[in-house]
């Protein structure tokens, strides 16, 4: 574009007030294209700052302590002391102490504490133990590295916590930097020092003020090898695998994964409203733009403007919607908090703590897609021919064409939908990705071919009326009428589409889900109370229950951490030890069994077989009749696989052996014992057994009470965490058809005016005004109505998508399809009810438009 | 209070003790830079590089007063093998080896090996870091009576082992040409009763952390006493008593792992005695009477195993040990030095070194040494005796620093150059210095000997 000079610049100045004039005299297409950014950018930032803080906090608990991290344990199996730290790192071996525990603070707030020792972390290349209190020469300059580490020693000390940790205590204690808190026994912590890279919840100090606060005299509760260490290890030291092996970055993967589909279909939705709005506003406009070419203003230079005018927009539209977004995003957090601690044991700080690339992201994501909505506009606009006679509406044939394009298309995309699901995945892709890419071309397909279909449902309806009686005839004309309306209304209704599939196929998942899981738990958990008692005191309490008449039996549960041995390599697992007694094997639920055998599955058990999770199945292809191998402290421990179990909420592989060969192989600490109860208990009895079981078991010297839970609050407790892991994914489906009911909404208010004009000589022909509202919410009803038959089998598919693919994929466990016919109507319902209300305003003021108004529509013609 | 009298004295008699002076600031200057790399800018006793410079507290803050600890000065004799040890009532120590040595090919090759100790807190504060800031506040530390092998207090119990108030550190270098491999470690102190991955017993000498040692390996220690009240005799009656091959430190295997391809492991045999610098052992570091304690044993002979870089080198050549400890070693504009400690082929040793003070009269550059003959007869060099100008400088980790200096002893007749063996010898440590190898050759360029150089503050 040739830069203007000054008499240039004033024809410019002029020709953009023109352009947006439009808006003025529409106001309702500017209100239309703002919603649809702020909605999208609102939807779609929200997601992404969720997912940010979250990523966010596991980054930091992953600097703080990183999970690669090895950790070592005595071979004969003696606690940890000062005495092994000195002693291996006089044999050089570059370990670091650690100190884990909680205190109470003064007002009874529990805090975990995790005591370091700076010096050996950083000095013995653990940089990557303790995030900034040591980084690597690499990355800090040495100056700064002696700062963190030296003052948690040097006195006072600190007590380094989380911005999010002292914003909690701010509020219960009134704490503040540089203050010291007083713990419920009156010891006092060292001044507080906030450490933004901290994970929230812990409070970081030096191991030797934790192992005061904590009484832990001479002893240490883990000593880290830093990675890369040498092989071998003095005789008496073992290597264990950290808790999990996973960080909780990885295990989590999934969980944002899909939130991130759910708010890029968000930003699709809302996107679809602004594509809608401008291609309003330059078919309305091409007259004035030929007027403007005519009058001189160059082709390039209205090119720029109207590109001005997109960036002004999106501008107006993104900001906003950043802000609904923080703001949705901080609604949500919490829950989503809650069940990432839940599941995965990951911590989430519950306040948003945002990254400068997520500001950016956002804003780019949103303004992409207003550039892709407005790049068709700039395009015709270029492309304008001045001589041609403005079409405001495309002709028959032109629709004919571009359904034809439209619906070869469609096939294309649902075809390559088609092949992802039927095609091999090639090895590496991340199985979820493909299943995402795959549910992406489903609705991309059918949100194509739904203006088709609706075409040829009006064009089959209008052939089947009979003209001969009044009513066929208007009915035909309405038909004929909302062929014309439906480019308008197109994308509108693809939204409700997505909007309602989308809600089908999750309500759908989610409710199989709970049905299954409930049951699941149900089966699962088989005493009527579990106690846990202090470890040194396990064997006591185990002889003193079985004596006890009112228990019948007493399962006895026991865990450890190995890893599974495989061609492919090793990967972390969990071991479980069961008692499979008649009272846990005729209630506890198998997927598969070798020639459906459940009995002899548990047989396989007692006679030293494993049983395996779905999640393990699936992730290592190990099904019943493999053989398996799992690292055990004697050597490799080598048996078969008897049967696979469903184990839904757990995030890891695990495998379940009796829990007599976890104590002989694995020795596995003590665990909980599971008590069912003898029938007909009385309440009184019941009462005073917990009583009893709550408190400290005399023979058992001076350790202290166990902790009891009984089922229903377990069951309970699983409840929450399953309601608040999909109480985001609902919130944001629901919010997602709101969008989809605001385009409808939009793009009938923009197209207002017309209908009147069209109305009009229907009114003048004697039809009542009262018809003519009927007629006009009947075409819309009906028109939702057959966009909801539509999303039914989409729905149905999607749901299916997700058990199938998605499901296992993030999980890793596979659910039978339930199928809601309840939430099929429910859908119809309320695709009615939002064409309804979408309608609603435009038609009232049809209604109470004076006769006066609908005369002057002639004027115009 | 009246701990400050002798040193007013010290400063009215300066003159006289000129040579002692030079000789205890070069000490200072060590210390100095061992507080430096254990302090954390950010606590008021140490002070960051950068701020170093400028006048406040001097380099790494060893300037700054010495509230609690106890003073170095004057009079007070060495003793042995007691001084081998920790002497946890002043701030900062150290075991200072450095060694030139020659491989199998006759190249050389320089090796260092450094274990610094400092206080995080007053002795008397020793129950840990909580009561640190009463104690200080109280003063009521002052006397408390230390466990000498552990800097530990005996009332410290070992319900918590953690709890130290003495911060372990120790740098490790092996270089050869453009080879310069350097490494670090920290630790706290041991608890008392419990061996803890760092601290120094004095009999039998052992100074560790980790798995870096220095063991003595003499078949039987000899305690004794020092004198030291007559300067004029001080060398002789030192050489005599301590050219013992009893000592502990007379033999001494030195061992170090910097990383999975370098380490070393090597034989030292003392063929002289331990000398004491300054006034008997006590070295003044700035005009107004600080100072430190400083003894050395130039005289080790070295044979052991270099593995550089995955090389393995058979490795002989000669050593220098500093010992040194204080509480307050730097007047307060003074920046850092420049210190060297030279073997010269005549079989006598030279330490020197320069004080780089402020501009003020009080605080111009401070110059002192030792001159050693082949017996172990100490010839303390005040500022007036000898003198030391850099020649030229070398870029080296985005600093111009002198890698090739003068030394003058007109009263000796010695003009020596000394050269760096290679500019690249920055250490990469928490606190950054030059360390390094250093040929000597007298002014008709004929070689005299070699050494090594330190150079901080720059």
């Amino acid at each position: 574009m040739p830069w203007p000079n000054a008499s240039s610049l004033a024809m410019v100045r002029t020709a953009l007030v023109t352009l947006l004039s439009h808006y003025r005299r529409h106001p309702g297409q500017l209100a239309m294209l703002l919603v649809g950014l702020w909605v999208a950018s609102a939807l779609w930032s929200g997601v992404q700052a969720i997912n940010a803080s979250a990523r966010d906090s596991y980054a930091r608990a992953e600097a703080l302590l990183s999970p690669n991290i090895e950790r070592l344990e005595r071979r004969d199996g003696e606690p940890l002391a000062y005495a092994d730290f000195a002693t291996l790192r006089r044999e050089g071996l570059p370990v670091a102490p650690l100190i884990e525990g909680e205190i109470a603070l003064r007002d009874g707030e529990r805090l975990p504490v995790l005591g370091i020792d700076p010096l050996s972390m950083s000095a013995g290349r653990l940089g990557s133990v303790s995030g900034n209190l040591s980084k690597s020469a690499a990355t800090a300059s040495k100056t700064d590295d002696g700062d963190n580490s030296l003052n948690l020693l040097q006195p006072p000390g600190q007590t380094r916590l989380a911005p999010e940790t002292l914003a909690s205590l701010e509020t219960s204690l009134d704490a503040s930097p540089g203050a010291r808190l007083r713990t419920a026994s009156g010891a006092r912590l060292p001044p507080l020092v906030v450490d933004a890279a901290l994970p929230p919840g812990t409070l970081v100090l030096d191991i030797a003020r934790a192992a005061e606060l904590l009484e832990r005299g001479t002893r240490i509760d883990g000593l880290l090898l830093s990675p890369g260490a040498r092989a071998t290890l003095p005789e008496g030291y073992r290597r264990t695998s950290s808790a999990s092996g996973l960080s909780p970055g990885q295990l989590t993967e999934s969980f944002h994964l899909n939130l991130t589909a759910l708010g890029l279909l968000s930003l699709v939705v809302g996107l679809l409203i602004v594509h809608a709005a401008l291609g309003l506003a330059l078919e309305q406009r091409l007259g004035l733009l030929r007027t403007l070419r005519a009058l001189g203003v160059p082709g390039p230079t209205l090119v720029a403007l109207l590109a001005v005018e997109l960036v002004l927009l999106g501008l107006a539209g993104t900001l906003p919607g950043l802000l609904a977004g923080l703001w949705l995003a901080r609604v949500l957090l919490p829950d989503v908090a809650a069940s990432l601690e839940a599941l995965f044991s990951a911590p989430v700080g519950a306040t948003l703590s945002l990254p400068w690339h997520f500001w950016a992201g956002s804003l780019a994501m949103t303004l992409g897609g207003l550039a892709t909505a407005g790049l068709g506009m700039l395009w015709r606009t270029a492309k304008l021919d001045i001589l041609a006679l403005g079409h405001a509406q495309p002709s028959p044939a032109q629709s004919y064409r571009r359904h034809k394009r439209q619906a070869v298309l469609a096939a294309i995309v649902w075809l390559a939908a088609l092949v992802l699901w039927v095609w091999p995945a090639p090895p590496g892709t991340p199985r979820l990705i493909m299943g995402f890419a795959m549910v992406a071309l489903m609705l991309a397909g059918s949100a194509l071919c739904l203006p088709v279909l609706l075409a040829a449902i009006l064009e089959g309806l209008k052939r089947w009326l009979k003209p001969p009686s009044p009513r066929a005839t208007l009915a035909r004309w309405a038909l004929a009428d909302l062929q014309l309306q439906l480019p308008r209304l197109q994308l509108a209704m693809m939204a409700l589409l997505l909007a309602l599939a989308t809600n089908l196929g999750v309500a759908g998942m989610v409710g199989g889900f709970r049905l299954t899981f409930l049951d699941w738990l149900d089966q699962r958990l088989v005493a009527d109370l579990y106690l846990r008692p202090p470890p040194a005191a396990h064997e006591p309490w185990r002889d003193w229950l079985e004596t006890r008449p009112e228990i019948t039996t007493l399962l006895e549960r026991r865990e450890a951490e190995t890893r599974l041995i495989s061609q492919q390599g090793e990967r972390p697992v969990s071991l479980q030890g069961l008692t499979p007694v008649p009272a846990l094997t005729t209630r506890w639920p198998l997927l598969a069994t070798r020639s459906d055998d459940i009995e002899a599955a548990w047989q396989a058990l007692r006679d030293g077989e494993a049983l395996i999770n779905e999640q393990l199945s699936i992730a290592t292809g190990l099904s019943p009749g493999d053989t398996l191998t799992l690292a055990s402290p004697d050597g490799p421990f080598t048996t078969q696989v008897a049967a696979v179990y469903p184990d839904y909420g757990n995030p890891r592989g695990e495998v379940t052996l009796t829990v007599e060969r976890l104590i002989t192989r694995f020795a596995a600490p003590p665990g909980s014992l599971g008590l069912v109860l003898a029938p007909g208990l009385s309440a009184s009895d019941k009462a005073a057994l917990r009583q009893t079981l709550t408190s400290p078991l005399p023979t058992a010297g001076e350790a202290p009470a166990p902790t009891l839970i009984d089922q229903q609050t377990l069951h309970r407790q699983a409840r929450q965490i399953f309601e608040r892991t999909f109480a985001v994914t609902q919130a944001l489906t629901a919010l997602t058809l709101g969008v989809a009911a605001l385009s409808l909404f939009t793009s009938l208010l923009a197209q207002a005016r017309e209908r009147r004009t069209r109305l009009a000589p229907l009114w003048a022909l004697g039809l009542t005004r009262t018809t003519l509202l009927g007629v006009t919410l009947a075409q819309l009803g009906g028109l939702a109505l057959a966009t909801a038959l539509l999303a039914l089998p989409l729905g149905l598919t999607l749901n299916g998508v997700l058990i199938a693919e998605i499901n296992v994929a993030a999980f890793g466990w596979r659910l039978p399809l339930h199928v809601f016919p309840a939430s099929w109507a429910e859908a119809l319902g309320l695709a009615l009810l939002v064409a309804l209300l979408a309608a609603a305003l435009p038609a009232w003021r049809l209604w109470r438009a004076p006769p006066r108004q609908l005369l002057e529509e002639f004027n115009a013609a | 209070m009246n701990r400050h009298s002798p040193k007013r004295r010290v400063i009215t008699r300066l003159p006289r003790w000129g040579r002692v002076a030079l000789v205890g600031v070069t000490l200072a200057l060590l210390l100095g830079l061992a507080l430096l790399a254990f302090s954390p800018p950010q606590t008021p006793f140490n002070a960051s590089p950068s701020s170093s410079k400028a006048s406040n507290g001097g380099f790494a803050g060893l300037g700054r007063a010495a509230e609690g600890f106890k003073a170095a000065r004057p009079g007070e004799p060495l003793t042995f093998p007691t001084d081998h040890g920790a002497h946890p009532a002043y701030r900062t120590e150290w075991w200072y080896l450095t060694a030139n040595l020659r491989d199998e090919e006759n190249r050389p090759l320089g090796l260092q090996w450094t274990l610094f100790r400092q206080a995080l807190a007053p002795p008397g504060a020793s129950e840990g870091v909580r009561e640190a800031e009463n104690a200080a506040a109280t003063g009521t530390h002052r006397g408390e009576k230390t466990d000498e092998n552990t800097g530990e207090s005996k009332r410290s119990s070992v319900t918590n082992p953690w709890i130290s108030n003495q911060l372990w550190m120790a740098h490790a270098a092996v270089s050869q040409g453009e080879q310069h491999v350097v490494a670090e470690r920290l630790s706290r102190g041991s608890p008392p009763g419990l061996k803890g991955s760092a601290g120094v017993r004095a009999t039998p000498f052992a100074a560790w952390i980790d798995d870096w040692q220095m063991i003595s390996t003499a078949p039987g220690t000899l305690s004794s006493t020092l004198p030291g009240t007559i300067p004029s005799t001080l060398s002789s009656t030192l050489s005599s008593t301590l050219s013992s091959p009893a000592d502990g430190l007379s033999q001494l295997s030195v061992t170090a792992t910097l990383d999975d391809t370098t380490r070393y492991r090597l034989t030292l045999t003392a063929e002289g005695p331990l000398v004491a610098h300054g006034e008997a052992g006590f070295s003044q570091k700035a005009a107004d009477g600080q100072g430190s304690y400083y003894y050395s044993q130039p005289f080790y002979r070295v044979e052991g195993e270099v593995t550089l870089n995955g090389i393995a080198h058979r490795v002989s050549g000669q050593a220098w040990l500093d010992r040194e400890w204080s509480s307050q070693l730097l007047g307060e504009a003074q920046q850092g030095w420049d210190w060297l400690s030279l073997h010269l082929t005549d079989g006598s040793k030279l330490m020197a070194f320069r004080l780089r003070g402020g501009a003020s009269l009080q605080s111009r550059d401070y110059v002192s040494g030792s001159l050693i003959d082949a017996d172990g007869d100490l010839t303390p060099l005040g500022p007036d005796e000898l003198s030391l100008t850099p020649l030229s400088e070398s870029s080296v980790a985005g600093r111009r620093l002198p890698t090739r200096w003068r030394l003058e002893v007109p009263g000796q007749e010695l003009d020596l150059t000394i050269s760096a063996r290679h500019p690249k010898r920055w250490m990469t440590t928490r606190v950054p210095y030059w360390e390094g190898a250093v040929t000597v050759s007298d002014a008709d360029g004929q070689p005299r000997g070699e050494g090594y150089l330190e150079m901080t503050g720059y």
